[in-house]
């Protein structure tokens, strides 16, 4: 089992230098590599799954400096390998739907081997045994994912979206980094189980618990997109929609919430987990409200990315760690059907994202329709489907736990109950109605069935089935029995008000749209339109800080200082000497060559002196 | 071996290329830089577990303390190897340089003698004869072979670094008086008088050379009007031997003075790193910015330098190692793209990707490197000297993981100007095509950076013995 580990570790970064020379050679071959390669990672995954009994746990020390070693170990337990399982599962139907998305792209060999390492730090971070490989595992999906979302960099819009997400990420990284230090020297090891053990055992200071806590937290922020370091998530659809799949379903923002998840025991002992509920609450919020009114089918649904994440850290938050990670993995699957699903309609008409250009697609794409409706009907929370159980475990955990059962859990159920109300209106506008832009309509293609349809049906599939595994996923990730955390009434009225909801959203955006263009037109809804639009307008907030205040003025008085003042200084008495020593200047020539050959010649005197006069020992 | 070879004899050696065939000095000069790697892995290959290897002393005017009294411990065999590898690529970054090729050589051949002088003399009259004989070469390297500006950097450089050696020599005299030695491995048994006064005079003077905060104002501009293989031996060798100078004599020859000032150095190094990383998040200029971040990364060094612990030197040493790789091959594009264009501005060199992508890969390798990605050697020397520097100073230290996301600013963004968006009109009626010498050099520190990155383990077994053998 470890050399499977260890293979599953490094084929991706193999594959992606294959992916890369295979596709300088032959344009074909790179994606054919990316979907061996991801066919058996994915096939490899499964093996480790049906054969693990106990936890993959391998040492290795990574170097020593001075006195001080740095580990390197693989541990793998039920939460590393549903990870694994999302992560390759999720990744080899996204390879296998680029086919069609990227064939028209020259650069199909840079494409798949960002793809293929993409996917190598993810499965690096969440078989990490330490803190050290996760971060090398989480940088790594750093830079992937600047790559890939600048993946079109020569036009300026990609390209500064690359940016954004890098240093929105690095931002929080750098607390992550520094919770490493803070960690090795409070504890003096990095392993992550030790660290559960100790803090549960009460063998950590608890403020400086605390702290390291919220370091770590403001790193999963940055990762997974809350408030306030979202923007970048909602930048990142400027990359290509397969891209967006990767990031959103498959692998890297799930990784703020593994983190958290992976030091529950950290998190519960320093008391931290009611700041991860609080942060979730106000950005499941901001995510909900700013689906409802984007005109990007894909901004719709990072938006929506945003708010479910923030339902599974409440799950979290809220001291149920079954409720949260089976929210990460429900939203995993519907996620990525979503967002393939969006770039098989953005595919067919011929790329065009805007919702208010499209609609009647139901009539063309039905297949495509259908799947996504499931992937609809599962983020909203309608049973069978998996959404519906662990958002529903998410908010009766939210609203039973006596820390978060106030403001956070009114804030939980409301960003859950919104979810019916964007996906409906994405839904409806994309499929349902008559075309808005007839050329459009009549010029759209009929997606490839093998290459587009095959993944969404799986995927749509899973998302179903999911439903009825809900207890024995439970209890794999956590070794927890699933949370029964039914509340009488909660759940009919959480139904209810769904299906109250989805009537309106079919009569508003479906039946009258022409009612909603004359209520968004009123001065009020206008202004809240622009507010909500925007996201809140964070990112014109971070943007003008960091112009303004750092540069502008930080960076800016530091200019000043060193040309001013420090250069100046020098400059200055450099100009007192020189009129000082104006009068003696004419004694010497100034010849260069000069210099040198006096340099040499004194050189040589002096060695033929050592070598005559005792030079030998 | 005779070590005198090794010191002196590119000093003859140099005056050979001159005069030899136009078109030879090259060769000379490769064959020479291959010559000093191979003597600094025998030299490392002699070393003992612990000490100096003495190999030679000469000139016994013992009234004077004259005595050249060249020795080797592990460190300095470190430093040589650092030197004689950057010596190589330097060469051989340097293979197109067209304007009087035999003498540019010459001066590169003239600057390995001295250089290998300061890391062999135990000697303290001596080290610093070797301390100011590398100035020369260096200065005509920089007023012959620089930018449009070159005189007046060649100037400053000059004039700065020499007012700081007199310091230095000025407390070695004081050494001298007090101790009644010139040599570098007594001083530490005997009894100062003023230990205080020395040390900051030394301290000073290599605050100059590595550079740090308030004294680093001569670097921006000599590297900027420096040719770039130039800026190479500037960043990758100069500043070492600031680096190495305070290592050896302000911590390991004063102990209870480095004890007592320690503080003062890792607040220094604080500054210079937070403040070089905004001057280079303001900066436009592209070789400017990359000078500013080199002063950065030496800050981080003075940091890992101050922890005093073999942890933290061990650090410190791998980031000097590491940062002279990594901003090597930043200043290597930045002169290229000068060369070609010129331009200095990012802002008008969008779209290289496009045009050079094989360039435009390894920018951005070096670049990712010097912001301290992990897989990377920048990364590792972040790591290491953040670990130390919390251990012996505390959770405070936790503000140098800060200044990676300066360094992330400035780099991104850089990529962002330089790397990506449109093909500038400039860069489209440039040749962009790197002549292969260069292309190779660059690929050269790459792997090195990526190697060491990823496997740091086999360069810290050179570096460990240097600070856990009980040189502390």
């Amino acid at each position: 089992m470890n050399s499977i580990a260890v293979t599953i570790l490094l084929l991706p970064f193999a594959g992606a230098a294959a992916a890369y020379l295979f596709g300088k050679w032959h344009k074909g071959l790179a994606f054919w590599t990316a979907e061996i390669v991801g066919i058996i990672l994915f096939a490899l995954t499964l093996y480790l799954y049906a054969g693990s009994t106990a936890a993959i746990d391998i040492d290795a020390t990574w170097f020593t400096f001075g006195t001080i070693s740095l580990p390197f170990g693989i541990y793998i337990d039920g939460l590393s390998i549903v990870m694994l399982l999302i992560a390759t599962g999720l990744g080899m139907l996204d390879i296998h739907f680029a086919h069609d998305y990227m064939a028209d792209d020259p650069d199909q060999a840079r494409y798949y081997a960002k793809v293929l390492f993409f996917i190598g730090g993810m499965l690096l971070l969440v078989s990490a045994k330490e803190m050290t490989g996760l971060f090398v595992g989480w940088e790594f999906m750093g830079l992937a994912s600047y790559l890939l979302i600048a993946f079109w960099y020569r036009k300026p819009a990609p390209a500064d979206a690359g940016v954004a997400a890098f240093l929105y990420t690095r931002f929080g990284d750098i607390f992550l980094f520094a919770a490493i230090g803070l960690l090795f020297y409070f504890t003096r090891t990095l392993d992550l189980e030790r660290l559960n053990a100790m803090a549960a055992a009460g063998a950590i200071d608890k403020d400086a618990a605390y702290v390291i806590a919220l370091f770590i937290f403001a790193a999963a922020i940055g990762k997974s997109g809350q408030f306030p370091l979202f923007p970048w998530l909602m930048r990142a659809m400027e990359g290509p929609t397969t891209v967006s799949a990767l990031i959103h379903g498959a692998t890297m923002v799930n990784s703020g919430i593994y983190i958290v998840a992976r030091l529950f025991d950290f998190y519960t002992a320093a008391g931290a987990l009611i700041v991860v509920a609080g942060f979730a609450a106000l950005s499941a919020v901001i995510g909900a409200t700013g689906a409802l009114v984007q005109r990007e089918m894909k901004k719709v649904l990072a938006y929506s990315t945003m708010s479910h994440l923030s339902l599974a850290f409440l799950g979290l938050g809220a001291g149920s760690l079954a409720a949260g990670m089976t929210h990460l993995v429900n939203h995993a699957v519907f996620k990525a059907l979503l967002f393939l699903g969006a770039g098989a309609v953005i595919l067919a008409a011929h790329h065009t994202k805007d919702m208010f250009r499209l609609g009647g697609l139901g009539r063309t794409m039905p297949l495509v329709a259908f799947f996504m409706g499931m992937g609809a009907l599962s983020l909203s929370g309608i049973p069978p489907f998996s959404g519906f159980y662990s958002k529903d475990a998410v908010l009766a955990s939210t609203i039973i736990q006596s820390q978060t059962h106030g403001m956070i859990a009114v804030l939980g159920v409301i960003a859950g109950l919104l979810s019916i109300v964007y996906i409906g209106r994405l839904w409806m506008f994309i499929f349902a109605g008559a075309p808005r832009d007839r050329a459009l309509f009549d010029s759209v293609r009929s997606p490839s069935k093998f290459w587009t349809i095959l993944p969404l049906g799986i995927m749509a599939l899973v998302t179903l089935i999911l439903g009825f595994f809900q207890a024995p996923l439970s209890h794999y990730l956590t070794g927890q029995p699933v949370t029964e955390h039914h509340i009488e009434g909660l759940l009919p009225f959480l139904l209810s008000t769904l299906a109250l909801l989805a009537l309106l959203v079919y009569f508003f955006y479906g039946r009258r749209p022409d009612l909603t263009a004359k209520a968004a037109a009123q001065p009020l809804m206008k202004s809240l339109h622009q507010v909500l639009f925007n996201g809140y307008y964070i990112e014109a907030m971070i943007t003008w800080f960091s112009k303004n205040i750092i540069i502008g003025a930080v960076a800016a008085t530091a200019e000043w200082i060193d040309r001013r003042v420090i250069d100046g200084a020098v400059n200055g008495s450099v100009r007192a000497a020189q009129a000082a020593f104006a009068l003696f200047s004419h004694t010497h020539g100034g010849k260069t060559g000069g210099y040198t050959g006096a340099m040499i010649a004194g050189a040589a005197v002096i060695l033929l002196l050592f070598l005559i006069a005792g030079g030998v020992r | 071996m005779n070590p005198l070879y090794l010191v002196f004899g590119p000093i003859l050696l140099s005056l050979i290329a001159y005069i030899s065939p136009q078109g030879w000095g090259k060769y000379i000069a490769l064959a020479l830089f291959g010559f000093l790697m191979k003597s600094s892995i025998t030299l490392y290959t002699l070393l003992p577990a612990h000490g100096y290897l003495m190999l030679g002393r000469y000139l016994r005017i013992d009234p004077l303390g004259f005595t050249l009294s060249l020795q080797v411990d592990q460190l300095s065999v470190v430093m040589l190897l650092l030197t004689a590898l950057l010596l190589l690529l330097v060469a051989l970054s340097s293979w197109s340089v067209a304007k009087n090729s035999n003498a540019y050589f010459a001066l590169l051949i003239l600057f390995a003698g001295p250089i290998f002088g300061v890391f062999m003399s135990t000697n303290l009259l001596w080290f610093f004869i070797f301390w100011e004989l590398t100035l020369i070469p260096m200065f005509f390297l920089i007023g012959f072979w620089g930018a449009e500006r070159r005189i007046y950097a060649a100037m400053k450089f000059f004039l700065y670094t020499h007012f700081a050696s007199m310091l230095i020599l000025l407390a070695f005299f004081l050494i001298r008086q007090q101790s009644g030695v010139f040599d570098m491995t007594l001083v530490r048994e005997s009894m100062l008088a003023t230990p205080t006064l020395i040390w900051w005079l030394l301290f000073i003077g290599f605050a100059v050379k590595m550079p740090l905060f308030p004294f680093h104002t001569w670097l921006p501009d000599a590297h900027v009007q420096a040719p770039a293989p130039v800026s190479v031996l500037l960043a990758g060798v100069l500043l070492k031997m600031g680096a190495y100078a305070m290592i050896r004599m302000g911590i390991l020859m004063l102990p209870e003075s480095a004890e007592r000032f320690a503080v003062i150095l890792l607040v220094i190094g604080l500054i210079t790193l937070f403040y070089a990383a905004l001057m280079a998040l303001y900066e436009t200029h592209l070789k400017k910015m990359v000078a500013y971040s080199s002063i950065s990364h030496m800050g981080l060094v003075a940091v890992g330098i101050a922890t005093l612990s073999a942890s933290g030197l061990s650090a410190a040493l791998f980031e000097m190692i590491g940062h002279a790789l990594i901003i090597s091959p930043l200043f290597l594009i930045a002169g290229f793209l000068h060369h070609r264009t010129g331009s200095w501005q990012m802002k008008e060199m969008s779209g290289l990707m496009q045009r050079a992508p094989y360039l435009s890969a390894l920018f951005m390798l070096a670049g990712l490197a010097a912001l301290g990605l992990p897989g990377t050697m920048g990364f590792i020397g972040e790591l290491t000297i953040l670990l130390s520097a919390i251990d012996a100073y505390g959770v405070v230290m936790a503000l140098v993981a800060i200044g990676s996301i300066l360094s992330a600013g400035y780099l991104i963004r850089s990529f962002r100007k330089v790397l990506h968006g449109e093909c500038s009109p400039l860069l489209a009626q440039s040749d962009l095509r790197p002549d292969a010498a260069l292309l190779a050099t660059l690929v050269i520190f790459a792997a090195l950076i990526v190697f060491f990155g990823l496997w740091p383990g086999p360069l810290f077994d050179l570096i460990n013995p240097v600070f856990n053998g009980g040189a502390l």
